[in-house]
């Protein structure tokens, strides 16, 4: 049995059961493609009389959208009463598409998820293959309220008596995640709030500083942040009540007067147990005195064998090798110096704890050494706190004869716990009451710093038209900007450097090459991207999506057709860079006032995208 | 299946089924007893758990002669007889089945058909939407498809007759289109105009479709001392698709329009169905200066089915119900179940 049902059988089970219209959802925009291509391959035929109907909405349509009029999939389409949906078709091709749904020619339509939102495009049937989508690189569960949207697409208003969502499996499908979607509560939606460089601005041109607080306040971003608050100070105020008998006694801060005592009396326990160990200075040392190491002895010098610990004292000990061939032991801390050489040992378990082919080259190493070598200096550790603990534990500290010593241990650890969370939840309500407002001053400073705006927060002349540019890395395009980078470039230039800030996708694809003046201001881009980091997020800045804008705004006889076999790319892509690339520029066009040469650059920009299939739609 | 549970029903299997299971697995199974078998087999199960399972479940499917599962020795509730039900995995067996009959296929597809055409008469919804908007905010969030649209067309009727400025938004390009194609035909092309990124049709009119970030543009511009005359006599803000304002990157532009949507303006937000409206009601009614009114139902106006469609072309209801149940653990139709465990076992098992 295969893995999932051939797309034709399914809209023949749909069709034999009175289920069509039906929209398919399917994972990719490839399967929906593939599914049109078995469709293709398929001997399945419309009814003539259902062909002209499809012919005729198509030709009033081209009327509105010449873009469709020669579109490969039509004659597809009339064919087989079947099409597919998705974000690699033409906008125009959509509105067909959804136009020929609409008055009842098709029988399916296969579509990606992307169509659950927004499209008013309904049908009999709902058909649901998968249980998860692709979200940037992996695959997310659909949520309740994205299944949601998919099924309520099922049942027309005043054409069905039912709608049905029907599931069909598929590789990687889950059941359940579906059936719970189906039957389930939607999800409660989060606030999204982030506050942009040009939000700051603009709120900062139209409202004084002391203002923007109370504003701020007013966002649902506040109002759900207030309300977490909220749940949170009911916590805090539950915990006053159990710090209740945990107040003041014979000290007023008795917690922390018991913590300093604890502590110290552990220490104290602590140091009493590893008495033995070596002093600070020798302890240090130990780690250099590893084989190979030179060292110097109370009398001469010799390289480390070995390290070990004495049988009876356990006292640290090493083996040297001295200048004459000689192997002595010595204690370890007899060692007076350590020096910066080492040289390569071949350990050996036995005497004398080398390989003798070691021992050999050592030997005329230990008597050929420089009379000065580089000391290291050890750096010794203080030992810790010693006297204050013992100061601690002798001085007249209160709690070893305070009367409520034993009251003090026993609750010790619950005030404690107690204390430490009223202490968490103060900063978590603090937090959440003054965040907004902590990050807008944050991005208040970055424009401080780069000159938007005056050390009173008021904006200054370049903040002024940089409130204009409400896109994002709107900090990107304002600096470029102020660094004169697109001063006296071509409109395809800029048109380029636009397409590659706006792009975010990052799928791949063939692009022809770009110009060698685009490529090295691109350079100049991504460096300034880079140096921008800390403060944007820096772009992806793709260069070979340039090149389309590029060809498309610097050959105006180019046409769509000619556009589109350049690239790999789908045509409901480009066309989309293109639009994204439209408004960014239309953003450049409007600082007239203050950049009339750049503003004019873009707007030629912007009139010579805008032809053929990006006229068609307003 | 959890480890336990395979151990368990592992430890179900006659050892000659274990070491039939064992061949190929585990090296000189023969020596080995049950107890040790199983353990075997449960290690060896990490390197390939599915493989495992699916051929313990066909072996079990294959000769359910050897003797009667013990299963029904170590729970007594079932140790009643019970009938055989044929080839169904065993996990359909050991489910309680609820009193009432699945519903059948036929009564599944009832009632397919076009309704006959009858006057459109407002749901009491839509009304009460319509009156509450002539002095407070509203928020519908209703199912998809039960008839958003009409509360919008019908609130901008009232406000242009009342020569009142309406501005209505979309998410998305695509749909202002669709929107401005459908007002033009209702309103007349010559009171309909379009605000795009960069292109304005007929700016001056009366209903004035845009996107979100338009809009915010414009509330920021007015802010900010240029002066709007559009925005002066602005009678009602409608935000279409206003779940947008959970958008990641998007939602920020939903939240700037409502906080500095000018207050003499009623708002009419129109969502799908999301978890908490009241949550943004109460927020609306915190900020604007009317408390906002909350529409909120889960109703459809087309009652919708589920069903499921095996890759056999095998149709059957996905519920018991005929409609879709609501609240969690509903149970599947035993139809649609045992078609799904037996897809399930055909694409997990391995060499397909």
């Amino acid at each position: 049995m295969p893995p999932s049902i051939h797309p034709v059988d399914l809209i023949g089970a749909l069709r034999h059961k009175h289920l069509t219209p039906a929209i398919v959802f399917l994972t990719s925009r490839r399967a929906c493609d593939d599914a049109m291509q078995a469709f293709e391959r398929s001997h399945t035929t419309l009814p003539p009389a259902r062909q002209d109907a499809i012919a005729s909405v198509f030709e009033q349509l081209v009327q509105q959208y010449p873009s469709i009029a020669e579109h490969p999939l039509m004659p597809v389409v009339q064919r087989v009463g079947v099409a597919a949906h998705h974000a690699g078709h033409l906008p125009s091709w959509k509105i067909a598409i959804e136009e020929l749904m609409r008055q009842g020619c098709l029988d399916a339509v296969f579509a990606t998820t992307t169509l659950a939102a927004g499209v008013d495009f309904p049908a009999r049937t709902v058909v649901v293959t998968q249980s998860s989508v692709r979200k940037s690189r992996d695959f997310t569960d659909l949520t309740v309220g994205e299944i949601q949207q998919l099924a309520g697409r099922a049942g027309r208003r005043g054409k069905d008596l039912v709608g049905f969502a029907v599931i069909t499996p598929s590789p990687y499908i889950d059941l359940s995640v579906l059936t719970k979607g189906l039957t389930g509560q939607p999800e409660p939606i989060d606030s999204q709030f982030v506050i942009s460089y040009p939000m700051v601005l603009n709120l900062l041109k139209a409202h004084p500083l002391d203002q923007i607080q109370a504003i701020l306040a007013r966002s649902f971003a506040q109002f759900q942040l207030n309300r977490r608050a909220e749940t949170l100070e009911s916590k805090l105020d539950q915990l006053h009540v159990q710090m209740e008998p945990y107040g003041p006694r014979v000290c007023t801060d008795w917690i922390t007067q018991w913590q300093i005592f604890d502590h110290a009396r552990k220490q104290k326990a602590h140091r009493v147990q590893v008495k033995r160990r070596e002093p600070p200075e020798l302890a240090a040392r130990l780690h250099f005195l590893t084989p190979g190491r030179v060292v110097g002895l109370p009398k001469g010098r010799g390289i480390v064998l070995r390290q070990y610990r004495s049988k009876g004292q356990r006292s640290p000990t090493i083996t040297v090798l001295r200048p004459g061939g000689a192997v002595t032991e010595s204690p370890a801390d007899a060692v007076t110096q350590v020096f910066d050489r080492t040289f390569d040992v071949a350990e050996a378990p036995v005497y004398p704890w080398v390989t003798p082919a070691s021992l050999e080259d050592l030997t005329r190493q230990a008597s050929d050494l420089p009379v000065r070598m580089p000391a290291l200096p050890i750096l010794v550790q203080k030992e810790d706190e010693e006297g204050e603990i013992v100061q601690t534990l002798t001085d007249e500290f209160p709690c070893p004869t305070c009367p409520s010593r034993s009251a003090c241990q026993k609750d010790h650890a619950v005030a404690l716990r107690i204390r430490q969370d009223v202490h968490r939840h103060t900063k978590a309500i603090q937090a959440l009451r003054t965040g907004l407002w902590h990050r807008f001053q944050n991005r208040a400073e970055v424009l401080q710093q780069f000159g938007y705006l005056a050390p009173t927060c008021h904006l200054t002349s370049e903040g002024e038209w940089a409130r204009l540019i409400r896109i994002d890395h709107s900090l990107l395009i304002t600096e470029l900007i102020r660094a004169d980078a697109f001063s006296g470039i071509e409109p395809q230039i800029l048109a380029g450097i636009m397409a590659t800030l706006s792009h975010d996708d990052d799928r791949p694809g063939a692009f022809p090459r770009i110009s060698p003046g685009l490529a090295s201001l691109l350079r100049q881009v991504r460096q300034l991207a880079e140096s921008l980091a800390p403060h944007e997020d820096p772009p992806l800045l793709r260069a070979d999506v340039a090149a389309l804008v590029e060809r498309w705004i610097g050959d105006p006889t180019l046409t769509w057709i000619g556009l589109c076999r350049t690239t790999t790319m789908a045509e409901g892509d480009i066309y989309r860079l293109l639009a994204r690339t439209l408004e960014y520029l239309s953003q450049i066009h409007q600082l007239r006032n203050t950049h009339p040469g750049l503003a004019d650059t873009a707007g030629k920009a912007i009139k010579n995208l805008r032809r053929g299939v990006l006229e068609e739609l307003p | 299946m959890t480890t336990d549970e395979l151990e368990k029903l592992l430890a179900e299997q006659p050892v000659s089924r274990l070491h039939r299971l064992a061949r190929g697995r585990i090296h000189q199974h023969f020596r080995l007893g049950k107890r040790r078998l199983i353990e075997a087999l449960l290690r060896h199960s990490s390197e390939n758990r599915a493989g495992l399972e699916s051929d313990l479940h066909a072996l079990t499917q294959e000769s359910p002669q050897p003797p009667p599962p013990p299963r029904r020795k170590t729970t007594p509730e079932s140790a009643a007889p019970r009938p055989r039900q044929g080839a169904k995995p065993p996990t359909n067996q050991v489910e309680a089945e609820p009193a009432e009959p699945a519903v059948d296929l036929i009564s599944f597809l009832e009632g397919i058909g076009v309704p006959e055409p009858k006057p459109f008469v407002p749901d009491a919804w839509q009304e009460d939407a319509l009156t509450s908007l002539t002095t407070t905010d509203v928020i519908v969030s209703v199912p998809t498809g039960s008839g958003k649209t009409y509360v919008a067309i019908e609130a901008t009727r009232r406000a242009i007759e009342a020569e009142r400025t309406v501005i209505y938004t979309s998410p998305l390009k695509a749909l202002s289109n669709t929107k401005f194609t459908e007002f033009s035909r209702l309103f007349g092309s010559d009171r309909v105009g379009i605000l795009t990124g960069d292109r304005q049709d007929n700016p001056q009119a009366p209903l004035l479709i845009m996107t979100t970030e338009i809009l915010r543009n414009l509330l920021y511009d007015a802010a900010g001392g240029e002066i709007d005359v559009r925005l002066d006599t602005l009678g009602l803000v409608i935000m279409d698709e206003s779940q947008y304002i959970a958008d990641p990157e998007r939602g920020v532009v939903w939240e700037e329009t409502i906080i500095f949507c000018p207050t003499q303006a009623k708002l009419l937000l129109l969502s799908a169905s999301i978890g908490n409206p009241q949550d943004i009601a109460d927020w609306l009614t915190s900020i604007r200066p009317t408390p906002c009114h909350l529409i909120q139902h889960h109703r459809r106006s087309v009652p919708l089915r589920a069903g499921y469609l095996h890759p056999n072309g095998k149709l059957t209801p996905l519920f018991r119900s005929v409609g879709i149940p609501h609240g969690g653990g509903t149970p599947l139709h035993p139809e649609a179940k045992r078609l799904f465990a037996q897809y399930e076992e055909e694409t997990l098992r391995p060499n397909r």
